[in-house]
């Protein structure tokens, strides 16, 4: 899904960075040390041209060669270059090691919020975006951990260590050379404003543009049958100039301002070094050293000062990123409680259903005051046309909405009541899509339960006949499920999502029969394996074949969200009302059916 | 390199823009040497105590110029360079999508939308880059290489030239070394990051199986070892990454010491002088770029030649039903015949349509039934010449289809899709999408026909309102209205309904079908259905089953044949009793 492109003000921004920043707490040891690294190879970068100044002045200039020192001096020299390689290398890595931490963190964080979340947000929000969330957000963030804010601290400290070098050389030329400061800031400031704004644009216009060229494929048929590929072809090519326009923008102002600008203060702040020195000179004899290593500095200053004004675009997509995945760790429609702490089991498995009211959007009910009980061990069955509230009632009873109106008791006692372990231990779901994972067929039983043996996943699937397929597959339970179990027939994964709710042996069983077309070979296996794993357990099921319910203790027809009929089979079809009318679609011949129209 | 041969025919077309921008990327190249020049004289100057306020004041007024000269001119080469290959992007951009509004249906059955968009976008990126960066960094690397080299080696030594470039082609080699490793180390932490995608894309789309099955933090647990694998794998990248900086500057360190070991040697000597040293080492400074820029150039052009290639096979794919020569320009009327052995798709080997016969006079309407996959859209299709390449001949008014320009031909239809897609534009756009100048009458006129007027009217913005994704969500029955409505808007000579009345209910499906009935007289209108009430008045009705006509004639004549119809419309009655709660 595409972002509309946010916009944030100052404080909103300061906000994320800080919350970012947050995330650095529990590395603070591991920061200290690697800050302590680039102390030091800070210090090592400054010490270099001091050596050649020395070097300069004390030997070169007096031509005073004497072996000893100056291969002491060479030696340091090369003593401290390899220091600067080990000890930065280890920096370098350190830094990235942390932020990749910090971002594992935060990604582990969002996922686990995201599981928190009720089945509610989950309609409003697209799949895709909360994807997004976890993972490309989250990387962006990474971005500007590992590129921004390291690049950041690094160029920092040796800026400030070139100062204090130059301090040390020539406290009046330093204090020249601080003029480099405020235009620096002031560069920097003008190409964050304009080039924000800029690339902002050059984003969104490119977003503008993939969107439009990604419909126009989806719909090129419509397109061309309606003739509008030159129309399209134009908007299109509008689309594309002011992409152009945006682009030739940017260029411009990273030509002003990035580059060229920071060289331009380079040779200013050479022009001052070299008329100090030359303007010293008229008076007395200046140092060629110290001449040598301020240059070497202003050499080495303006490379960090590049390095962070090409990375601010950076930040400003890392903070949109973070506003976007702090608001998900901020939302708030979380997933019905349940009393933690309670010790309630569920022993029998009575179910009643009290005046049970619901609506999803809070306008439109969708169940109207239902009423039902089911004793230990019946099967309640619910049939209905589609959007009549059957799926509803499943919803609530696995507790994946809250409802406030009527109540649900278990035992007993109301549904809210029990800890979401026993609910969820004992409350087994077959959903109508039986949805599977990527991995083995036996991944797929046992789930993440360690707790199941091979042998316990083996006699699951015995029990719902699964096993005479799998059996056959390659590998048996090995094999292994490729996209969502596309090479399975329906039929062949609805058993083993089956196997999988045995496997777990709840003490309740609500059911969602598939309605899509099974294919006949798998289709009595699942009417038998549905009869066995019936056996002793309370069932709620939503049949849409009337012929698999027959035998239900209690049949609730259902229409509009209210319970129009119930009894049972025989006493419905005596009642010759709208379960009769359905019985008949199903399975009555022409001649019957005729008879029903009239 | 190869690929700046393929792309010559830009830098012609742009021959000002390129030979300006090179030359001025040369012009800097020259410039640069200036202050480290200016360095070692001034040096030398107070060194020998013969500085003047007058020569200072020379060579600072040579350093303002230079200094200068150097922003304008890099300014503007690069808005020569850069915005050149900008420019390319563009035109390329332009090509391909004109391109795709070209190619016939056959070709999205075999192209992945989500590919096409990927050669749309990233390798036209990479081919950006080839035209700018490759560009730059294959004349800056070469020209400031050059041009450094040649000052040290003539203005200062020679032979402090070849001692202190020793250690530099390692700096090339090294580089380029770590960019091999860190490109596949790369693409393993890109995998890794993929795995973690998906897994969690299936924890969002499984999100109902994990909670009923409690297993969310089992679930988490496994993304934690999956996001530790992406830590790991890019750690592994990053190890390389660190790399750089610290080779770069070793060896850089090592030619410093170098040049200053030997050079000071020079200075004793008198070979040299102490300015003259200082310029060298700046000079050396200046070396760093163009080594990196060179080992940089080869992943760059690597990466756009295979880009380039790609795009160029995209467009050279053939548009397969071009127009004949003599095709009629005149907008089909009148009787429609199909006459229609066979019809294969494209890279199938099974028929989908055997025998299809019958003809259809001008002003009637069709009705074509039938179950999932019996080929129904699959005859509609032919006739708006999505596909061709069938055994026999469909006429209309007369002629084959094919006799007609594609573009008059398609004039004549007004086609309802299945899947009823709209664009990102307001509800009147997208109804008068075929024709964006009709005046707002007209598009209500449509939208009353197709009875979504008074829908439109309850959204906030009414006829402005936004469809798709940042717009508003319309339910299935709202959309097919609307794509009813564009439909209807061009007034077309025949209209095709495929499994357009699939999402509203039958009382609307009424008011729709007696409005057309009145708005379309002596205009001809095919219909596909699941429910048969929609085609129940309709002239001529075909059973379709397995691509074969399977039954034929009005509604009554169907009845009496006491066949697939006629249980299917019973059973659809007794269906719509339920569906209103019996």
């Amino acid at each position: 899904m595409m972002q509309k492109n946010q916009v944030l003000n100052g404080r909103e921004q300061r906000k994320v960075l800080f919350r970012l920043l947050s995330y650095t707490k529990p590395h603070s040891k591991k920061i200290i040390f690697a800050f302590s690294l680039l102390l030091i190879t800070t210090v090592v970068d400054i010490l270099g041209p001091i050596l050649v100044k020395i070097f300069i002045d004390d030997y070169l200039t007096p031509r005073n060669l004497i072996f000893k020192p100056l291969f002491i001096l060479g030696a340091a020299y090369m003593g401290l270059q390899i220091t600067n390689v080990i000890v930065s290398y280890l920096q370098l890595l350190k830094f990235q090691e942390i932020a990749l931490k910090i971002i594992q963190q935060l990604r582990i964080d969002v996922f686990t919020k995201v599981h928190s979340l009720g089945l509610k947000y989950f309609d409003k929000t697209p799949a895709g975006s909360i994807v997004s969330r976890v993972t490309n957000d989250t990387e962006a963030i990474k971005d500007m951990f590992v590129t921004v804010i390291a690049t950041f601290i690094q160029s920092a400290f040796l800026l400030t260590g070139i100062f204090i070098a130059m301090f040390v050389l020539n406290v009046k030329l330093a204090l020249f050379c601080t003029f480099i400061l405020p235009v620096i800031f002031l560069i920097m400031t003008a190409y964050r404003k304009y080039s924000s704004r800029f690339y902002q644009d050059l984003r969104e216009r490119l977003s503008q543009l993939n969107a439009k060229l990604s419909e126009s494929l989806q719909g090129m048929a419509i397109i061309q049958v309606f003739r509008q590929e030159k129309r399209l072809r134009n908007e299109f090519g509008k689309i594309n100039e002011e992409h152009y326009q945006a682009g030739m923008k940017n260029i411009k102002v990273d030509g002003l301002l990035l580059r060229p600008a920071v060289d331009l203060v380079f040779v200013a702040a050479l022009i001052i070094v070299l008329s100090f020195f030359g303007i010293s000179s008229f008076e007395s004899p200046v140092e060629i050293g110290v001449l040598y290593a301020f240059i070497n500095y202003l050499d080495r200053f303006f490379e960090p000062v590049n390095n962070m004004m090409m990375r601010l675009s950076l930040y400003q997509q890392a903070i949109v990123a973070g506003s976007r995945v702090f608001t998900l760790l901020d939302e708030d429609e979380l997933a019905p409680n349940q009393e933690n702490d309670s010790v309630l089991n569920i022993e029998s498995g009575k179910i009643e259903v009290k005046n049970v009211s619901f609506s999803y959007d809070g306008k439109r009910d969708v169940l109207k005051n239902i009423s039902f009980t089911a004793e230990p061990g019946q099967t309640v069955a619910l049939v209905g046309h589609t959007g009549s509230g059957k799926s509803s009632i499943i919803n609530l009873l696995m507790r994946f909405y809250e409802f406030d109106r009527g109540d649900i008791l278990i035992d007993g006692d109301s549904i809210k009541s029990y800890n979401k372990i026993e609910l969820r231990d004992k409350m087994g779901l077959v959903l109508q899509d039986p949805f599977l994972f990527y991995g083995t067929i036996a991944d797929n039983i046992r789930l993440h339960s360690e707790g199941i043996s091979d042998s316990q996943i083996e006699s699951a699937a015995q029990f719902v006949q699964a096993n005479t397929f799998i059996d056959k597959l390659d590998e048996r339970y090995q094999h292994k499920v490729v996209e969502r179990g596309a090479t399975l027939s329906s039929g062949q994964r609805q058993l083993i999502a089956f196997a999988r709710t045995i496997a777990a042996n709840p003490k309740i069983l609500v059911l969602d029969e598939a309605t899509a077309n099974i294919d006949t070979e798998t289709e009595e296996a699942i009417q038998t394996a549905l009869e066995r794993m019936r056996k002793g357990r309370t069932t709620i099921a939503i049949a849409h074949r009337l012929s698999t319910i027959q035998d239900a203790d209690l049949i609730l027809v259902m229409h509009q969200g209210e319970i129009v009929e119930r009894g049972t089979h025989q006493e419905l079809l005596a009642q010759k009302g709208l379960y009769h009318k359905m019985f008949l679609l199903q399975n009555g011949s022409v001649v019957r059916t005729e008879n029903a129209v009239s | 390199m190869k690929v700046f041969l393929d792309l010559m025919w830009y830098f012609k077309q742009e021959k000002k823009a390129y030979l300006t921008g090179i030359a001025l990327l040369m012009f800097v190249a020259l410039l640069q040497l200036v202050p480290p020049k200016v360095i070692g004289i001034i040096v030398d100057l107070i060194r020998t105590e013969t500085i003047t306020k007058a020569s200072l004041l020379k060579y600072v007024s040579f350093l303002i110029l230079a200094g200068l000269t150097m922003y304008v001119l890099r300014y503007y080469w690069r808005i020569m360079i850069f915005g050149s290959s900008v420019k390319l992007s563009k035109q390329l951009r332009n090509k391909l999508y004109e391109h795709f509004t070209s190619m016939s249906q056959s070709f999205y059955q075999k192209k992945r939308v989500g590919d096409l968009m990927a050669h749309a976008t990233n390798d036209i990126s990479a081919v950006q880059q080839t035209a700018g960066a490759g560009v730059l960094t294959f004349v800056d690397s070469l020209a400031t290489g050059g041009f450094v080299i040649i000052a040290m080696a003539f203005t200062i030594s020679w032979k402090l030239t070849l001692i202190a470039l020793i250690p530099l082609p390692l700096m090339a080699v090294l580089t380029n070394w770590y960019g091999t490793l860190l490109h596949k180390r790369f693409h393993k932490a890109q995998e890794a990051f993929s795995s973690l995608n998906d897994k969690t894309q299936e924890s969002i789309t499984g999100i109902k199986v994990i909670k009923t099955f409690g297993q969310e933090m089992e679930d988490i647990e496994d993304f934690e070892k999956l996001s530790e694998d992406v830590v790991q794998k890019n750690i592994s990248v990053a190890k390389v990454d660190s790399l750089f900086d610290p080779t770069i500057s070793i060896i850089v360190g090592i030619s410093f010491f170098l040049s200053l070991s030997f050079g000071a040697k020079f200075v004793i000597n008198g070979e040299l002088t102490i300015g003259q040293l200082v310029s060298f080492t700046s000079y050396l400074g200046l070396l760093i770029w163009p080594m990196l820029a060179f080992g940089w150039l080869f992943n760059i052009v690597e990466r756009g030649r295979a880009s380039y290639d790609r795009i160029n096979n995209l467009l050279m794919e053939k548009i397969e039903m071009p127009d004949s020569q003599n095709a009629l320009n005149k907008v089909p009327t009148g009787d429609i015949e199909y006459a229609l052995e066979s019809f294969i798709y494209p890279k199938e080997t099974e028929p989908v349509l055997k025998d299809i016969f019958f003809a259809l006079k001008r002003g009637q309407t069709l009705g074509i039934v039938g179950k999932t996959g019996a080929g129904k859209t699959t005859l509609l299709k032919l006739l708006i010449r999505e596909f061709d390449g069938y055994k026999g001949e469909i006429y209309f008014g007369g002629n084959p289809l094919e006799s007609y320009k594609m573009e008059s031909l398609r004039e004549a239809i007004g086609y309802v899709p299945q899947d009823h897609f709209l664009f990102s534009a307001s509800i009147a756009e997208n109804i008068a999408f075929s024709n964006p100048f009709v005046s707002q009458e007209v598009i209500e006129a449509a939208a009353t026909t197709a009875h979504i007027h008074q829908d439109i009217l309850q959204f906030t913005e009414g006829y402005g309102t936004l469809v798709g994704e940042r717009g508003v969500s319309l339910s299935g029955g709202q959309k097919q209205r609307i794509s009813i409505a564009r439909a209807i808007l061009m007034d077309a000579e025949v209209l095709v309904l495929d499994d357009s009345l699939s999402a509203v209910d039958a009382q609307t499906e009424e008011k729709i079908l007696k409005a057309l009935k009145e708005n379309r007289v002596d205009k001809t209108t095919i219909i596909t259905a699941h429910r048969l009430s929609a085609i129940q008045h309709a002239n001529l009705i075909l059973v379709l089953d397995e691509g074969r006509i399977t039954e034929r004639g009005s509604h009554l004549e169907l009845m009496e044949l006491d066949g697939w119809y006629k249980e299917m419309y019973e059973r659809q009655q007794l269906e719509e009793l339920v569906e209103h709660g019996g």
